[in-house]
């Protein structure tokens, strides 16, 4: 049977790192959108096999049959299953990777593979307005800086990156200096508001459109050393302002560099996607840029920005359209290329 | 010849130097356990090692990624290099569910930053480095 093509359903699965997550992409919005939460687990507490020794293994039947009940889309109005490829976790991803085979297989219907960076950027296209090409996107998160410049559904130009750690790393690894516990981002957006940037921290000299935070996190280490070596309370006594000096920093080496991409390429259109997109301070920056720069800025929901299922879907329906489909010899790739 | 509690100071300007050495150090030692606090250096020592190892890539911190597979060659063969980094897992189970001891094999290099959590399951071959911060210029490596 043919299911109907007014309407193209795409189920899809992303399984790159430690969140397994499910989603019904129709005709590119997502109508569902499912992360493994231990809520989930406890539902399924009986049923899950005790045999099951990898996470993945044990969430990913629960999270997909929740994702079509929500979606209300049974396995015979799907027209094809998307999952990562990669980059991410080779044990994890085989996970995801061999659950859509079987499933593309026994329902006789297309496969689709996608690059988990380039979903992220899609994930611009899970709602509406979506950004016009060519457009820049800030991927920022726990695992990835880039800037990437975007000039079609699947053209992706990596055009900077970190050259050590990403920027949701340098706001975690900063926090634990400070005594915050994993993971520290949101807490210092918090306690950052009540504070003032009043400690300044040096840009780092990076050619290009790159990006290093490494010498970030040192030059913080060493600051709050030197001070409390003359004031063992000093952390106590400044953590507002620390937390906002350490933000203020971070948002501008970002921001600086973006801007610079900004003029290089010329777009009118910016986007900015990826979990570290949640904070407060780089979202009024990015948005400010904006103006300065007269460009349309683009934010996706918070939900779409963290790993998801749903970006998967949203790439994997742009796949669609244009027949990309892959064989059921296909790999999982730990290191995969935007 | 490796002895126990071999130390080196190095500052960025020794970095590439000292990795070098170290690396002759540890002979067939394939997995690498770097312990020291954050800023220590760990991972700008492992970027050093892999540069050594013939890694084009772009090294990262895999903080978040948990584990970066790079490709690296020796003596005209290419190896594999797993860079792990256990710094956000809380409990030996959640390694386990990852697959971590899938990577622990002999072929491949791995260097494991904050590896405490993992240390009940680790074969008894190991090479471990402890880094400290001597001053703002210069680290300091013990060969544990």
């Amino acid at each position: 049977m043919h299911p109907d093509e007014s309407s193209i359903n795409i189920l899809s699965i992303e399984s790159s790192c430690d969140d397994t997550s499910a989603a019904v992409v129709q005709n590119g919005t997502p109508l569902s959108n499912i992360v493994f939460s231990q809520k989930i687990h406890e539902q399924y507490g009986g049923i899950v096999p005790e045999v099951a020794s990898r996470d993945h293994l044990v969430k990913i039947v629960p999270v997909v049959e929740k994702a079509l009940a929500e979606a209300a889309v049974d396995f015979d109005q799907l027209h094809a299953i998307a999952f990562t490829r990669g980059p991410g976790l080779l044990g994890s991803l085989i996970v995801g990777t061999s659950f859509a085979k079987g499933l593309a297989l026994s329902l006789d219907i297309p496969l689709i593979e996608v690059n988990h960076m380039q979903a992220h950027i899609l994930a611009h296209f899970a709602e509406k307005p979506h950004p016009e090409f060519p457009f820049l996107c800030l991927t920022v998160s726990g695992g990835h800086t880039q800037i990437v410049l975007v000039s079609d559904y699947l053209a992706f130009e990596l055009i900077g990156q970190t050259l050590d750690d990403a920027a949701g790393e340098a706001f975690d690894k900063s926090g634990k200096i400070l005594g915050l516990g994993y993971p520290a981002g949101p807490k210092i957006d918090k306690i950052a508001q009540k504070g003032h940037a009043v400690f300044t921290f040096p840009e780092p000299q990076i050619a290009h459109l790159d990006f290093s935070f490494s010498g970030v996190k040192t030059a913080i280490l060493y600051f709050i050393q030197d001070q409390i070596k003359k004031d063992p309370t000093f952390i106590q006594k400044n953590l507002e302002n620390l937390c906002a000096s350490i933000q203020h920093i971070i948002v501008k080496i970002l921001i600086n560099k973006f801007r610079k991409a900004i003029q290089q390429t010329s777009v009118k259109h910016i986007a900015i996607a990826g979990g570290v997109s949640a904070n407060s301070s780089l979202r009024a920056a990015f948005t400010d840029l904006g103006k300065e720069m007269n460009c349309t800025v683009h934010i996706p929901k918070f939900e779409y920005c963290t790993d998801n299922a749903a970006m998967i879907g949203v790439a994997g329906y742009y796949k669609y359209l244009r027949k990309q489909f892959a064989s059921h010899n296909i790999k999982p790739l730990a290191r995969y290329a935007l | 010849m490796l002895s126990a509690k071999t130390e080196v100071i190095y500052s960025i300007d020794s970095l590439d130097a000292t990795a070098g050495s170290i690396l002759n150090m540890a002979m067939d030692k394939r997995i690498w356990l770097f312990y020291g606090e954050v800023g220590a250096g760990k991972t700008t020592f492992i970027k050093s090692l892999c540069a050594h190892l013939g890694v084009l890539d772009n090294t990262q911190s895999p903080s978040f990624s948990l584990i970066n597979q790079y490709l690296g060659s020796k003596g005209g063969e290419s190896l594999d290099i797993y860079h792990i980094d256990l710094y956000r897992i809380n409990h030996l189970e959640e390694a386990l569910n990852i697959g971590i001891e899938d990577y622990l094999t002999e072929n491949d290099y791995c260097f494991i930053e904050w590896p405490q959590i993992i240390e009940p399951i680790l074969p008894k071959e190991t090479f471990k480095i402890l880094f400290e911060i001597v001053d703002h210029s210069s680290r300091k490596v013990l060969i544990l």
